[in-house]
């Protein structure tokens, strides 16, 4: 394998947003893949910040983001590399045919899906969920068989979040589904791909659909991009809005695919299966990566390196002894408030964030990982995604920001 | 001696995320199976007393390893998989089918037509017969498709017929695996250029026996077991003269190189597996260390190529295309996926609407990409572009043999 400009290590968000970026920087760029990523666990919509420190819903990302801890993330990111990055990921899904809506001056609305309502930033035009607020009608499409989407509950609580001046019908479409298995939104999409599903499905709703109505869906609207999106929304004349979903969810695999698309029209190399297993070091800079292949390493070169192996969640970062967390690959400092008493809030879902969800490697503005005394521990290597410390994407709905705005960053260093 | 790490012990590290239910390509394709998660996994966890006791559509995995591929926590499903089927036929050897029986032999096929004078002319003849007259699918074998017809000289006696230069100081001994052997056997004789223009004597040992993938796929495990001892026995014993075993076969290195330990866990196996290198793997080294033999190819001829699963599994990304990019081939890669074929398990006559099911992604990129050749590492995998589509295709070898040939 000949020397790349940039190895990225790891294929989540934040691996693919740091190739992508280096890539238009005119770099030679491979990407160290393992795994999927949270693709198929998230809903593929970018939450920049959904709640703020005491738990108050945050109605402007852009603000709320200029006010954070100088521990997050964000502070180090900045807001101009934020804003960048927000326009170079929508200009490159629009390249990809499957644009993002959304801004850092406002949130986007989502219908979960159990039919509560959530903010994100940044959503396919299928997911716009704020469609809901004017219609005088909602239409839930349930599908017959389909495993763990409950178009009843959806109706009831979706009533409840926007009130019962409205009227909310429910459909059950029936797939005509042969198969021994539970159905997934997966299948209902694989199925709407097709001529044959698509005009069945368009039969079975049509009747329901009209002006003033808004028809929702779970995630089964193809698995190609806004494709079939754009085909339904104008046969039926009426706004269509799918909710979030029950992994794998289709709409984290499109963005997947989308970004996997534009990867290979970079030319970006993918290594699959390859984990990152030892750097090589020389001085303070590293100069490989030793990773994958079963039976023996395959070496790496490079000038510069970016790690967005997922942190605690996805092997990034491990704790064999408590209070002994280390990142894999470099070994760089990691930082966490390692007390027992206070790593996890026993409660669940409370109002306060996580410690151990906080726990990633410390760097500093550049995003490189610096030790207690704030010095530079590896000059040619750059921290992103939930690998970085300082933030808890669960409680504050920031994961896909982070990742994509610490990407950006570390890509332009 | 048995290794502590078995892979069979790996589905504890299952989280149930799903990725590999994403990404298997016959769960997309067959509503009836019920994916990797739940006849891996949760399965094998779910510890039946009754030993025989069975996930139906099981059967329906190809072992194409895509949810290896895509495993985040290192669950080795698709052997999970291959040894809950096997414990299944071992309780039920009556279960076993007749193309079963055909499709995972075909080396004793193969080695019986050798020694009947005219019994390959005659066997290609026969089967021309039988497609003509539609017995294949009498037979459980997919009547669409027409089987690979034998060589009527295989690579073994070939390879003796070569005249190898003198003097070549360095040596590889050559796991050529069946496909190679007995039916494509031009691939071989390629490969014998290229090492040799490298300064490499190739070397064969007949004492070799089909790596043994068909025989997992089909369920019968203590034979591909005895396969594995062989071959492990030979490997080691030129890793002790330091003769590195090269395989053209993605399919054969993988099992060579990882499949065997996954699935018997036996320390002789994870030492023979260091000794192995697939070609191209082993090319990419030399030419990491300046030793590659030099050659630019000026020709616009534009080339398709194609990753087999089992080479993607392999975690090295695509050396073929990498180094015929380096000196100057026109390669792209197609980026398909799965091609559906996964060995025998297209030929099956009840998987060869899923198998195809499976291909038309690549078929149709293949159509669309104007290009020249289809190039690919995998035997049957050329076998299933040239039947849905009409390409023609190639094992990279032979592309860089024409190039040195120039
Ligand atoms: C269930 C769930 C739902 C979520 N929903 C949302 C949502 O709706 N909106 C939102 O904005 N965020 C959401 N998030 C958060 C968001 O998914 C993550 O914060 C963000 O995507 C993290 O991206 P990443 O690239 O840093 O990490 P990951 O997506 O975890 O990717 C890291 C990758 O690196 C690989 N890797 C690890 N070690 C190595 C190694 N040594 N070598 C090579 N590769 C390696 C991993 O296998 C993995 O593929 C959700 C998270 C979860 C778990
Ligand atoms: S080996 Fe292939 S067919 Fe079998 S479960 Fe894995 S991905 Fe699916
Ligand atoms: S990808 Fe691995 S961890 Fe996830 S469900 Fe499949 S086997 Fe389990």
């Amino acid at each position: 394998m000949s020397k790349s400009d940039v190895v990225v290590i790891g294929n989540g968000f934040a691996g693919l947003m740091s190739a992508l970026v280096s890539a238009d920087q005119g770099k030679k760029v491979t990407l160290l893949s393992y795994g999927a990523g949270t693709f198929p666990l998230n809903s593929g919509v970018i939450d920049v910040l959904g709640y703020d420190d005491s738990g108050k819903a945050v109605a402007n990302p852009a603000q709320a983001v200029s006010a954070v801890a100088d521990e997050h993330p964000y502070k180090k990111i900045g807001t101009q590399a934020l804003e960048e990055s927000v326009k170079f990921f929508q200009d490159v899904v629009a390249a990809e045919g499957f644009p993002y809506v959304g801004s850092l001056n406002e949130q986007q609305w989502l219908v979960t899906g159990v039919g509560t309502l959530k903010p994100s930033c940044l959503v396919p035009e299928s997911m716009q969920g704020s469609k809901c607020f004017e219609a005088s009608e909602i239409v839930l499409v349930g599908i017959k068989g389909l495993k763990d989407y409950y178009v009843d509950m959806v109706a009831e609580n979706l009533a409840k979040e926007l009130g019962n001046d409205k009227k909310y019908t429910v459909v059950t479409v029936d797939p005509h589904y042969q198969g021994a298995r539970d159905l997934t939104t997966k299948d209902v999409a694989a199925w709407m791909d097709t001529e044959a599903g698509y005009a069945d499905f368009v039969s079975q709703v049509k009747g329901n659909a009209g002006a003033g109505k808004v028809i929702l869906v779970p995630q089964i609207l193809g698995l190609k991009g806004n494709v079939v999106y754009k085909k339904i929304v104008a046969e039926l004349g009426c706004p269509v809005v799918e909710t979030t979903a029950m992994p794998p969810s289709v709409n984290g695999l499109r963005l997947r695919d989308v970004l996997l698309s534009a990867l290979k029209k970079k030319g970006i190399t993918v290594i699959e299966n390859a984990k990152a297993e030892e750097a090589v070091i020389e001085g303070s800079k590293a100069v490989a990566i030793k990773a994958g292949g079963e039976v023996r390493l395959q070496t790496y070169n490079a000038d510069k390196f970016i790690v967005a192996t997922g942190g605690f969640y996805s092997g990034g970062i491990t704790m064999r002894d408590f209070g002994e967390a280390k990142e894999v690959v470099f070994g760089l400092p990691v930082e966490c408030d390692c007390v027992e008493e206070r790593w996890v809030n026993k409660q669940l879902f409370s109002d306060k964030k996580q410690t151990f969800a906080k726990t990633g490697v410390r760097v500093d503005a550049t995003l490189r990982g610096v030790n207690e005394s704030g010095n530079v521990v590896l000059e040619n290597v750059y921290v992103a995604g939930r690998n970085l410390s300082g933030y808890d994407f669960c409680f504050e709905h920031s994961g896909n920001g982070v990742a994509l705005a610490s990407a950006y960053k570390a890509a332009k260093a | 001696m048995e290794l502590e790490e078995r892979a069979r012990d790996s589905a504890d590290n299952c989280i149930a995320c799903t990725s590999c239910v994403a990404v298997c390509p016959v769960t997309k394709a067959n509503p009836d199976y019920r994916g990797p998660k739940l006849v891996g996994p949760a399965h094998n966890r779910m510890h039946f007393s009754d030993e025989s006791d069975y996930e139906d559509s099981l059967k329906l995995c190809s072992n194409c390893k895509n949810c290896d591929i895509t495993c985040p926590n290192g669950v080795s499903v698709a052997t999970l998989n291959m040894l809950e089927r096997a414990k299944y036929y071992k309780a039920h050897p009556e279960k076993h089918t007749q193309a079963d029986q055909m499709l995972s032999h075909n080396f004793q096929m193969a080695d019986m037509l050798k020694s009947i004078p005219f019994g390959r002319t005659c066997a290609n003849i026969g089967m021309s017969i039988g497609e003509a007259m539609g017995m294949m699918g009498a037979m459980g074998i997919a009547p669409q498709r027409k089987s690979p017809r034998f060589a009527t000289k295989y690579f073994r006696e070939m390879y003796k017929e070569i005249k190898q230069p003198e003097g070549l100081t360095k040596e590889v001994l050559f796991f050529p695996g069946c496909f190679i052997d007995v039916n494509d056997p031009e691939v071989g004789v390629a490969f014998v250029k290229v090492m040799n223009a490298n300064g490499y004597k190739v070397l064969m040992d007949d004492r070799f026996k089909c790596c043994g993938s068909p025989l997992v796929v089909g369920g019968y495990l203590d034979e591909a077991r005895s396969h594995a001892d062989n071959n492990v026995a030979i490997i080691n014993e030129y890793a002790a003269k330091n003769i590195p075993v090269i395989a053209c076969c993605t399919s054969c290195s993988l099992m060579l190189k990882a499949e065997y330990t996954e699935l018997f866990a036996q320390e002789e196996m994870a030492q023979a597996a260091k000794n192995v290198y697939d070609a191209f793997e082993f090319l990419t080294i030399l030419a990491e260390k300046g030793e590659l033999k030099k050659v630019h190819v000026s020709s616009d001829k534009k080339f398709i190529y194609h990753a087999p699963c089992h080479l993607r599994a392999q975690g090295m990304g695509m050396p073929a295309v990498d180094l015929l990019k380096e000196i100057g081939v026109n390669i792209d890669s197609a980026d398909a996926g799965c091609c559906g074929m996964s060995g025998s398990y297209g030929f099956h006559k009840e998987n060869y609407e899923t198998s195809m099911k499976i291909g038309s992604e690549l078929f149709d990129k293949i159509n669309a990409s104007g290009a020249h050749k289809v190039v690919c590492d995998c035997g049957t995998c050329r076998e299933q572009i040239k039947h849905g589509t009409n390409a023609k295709t190639t094992h990279p070898i032979q592309v860089l043999a024409k190039a040195y040939e120039q």
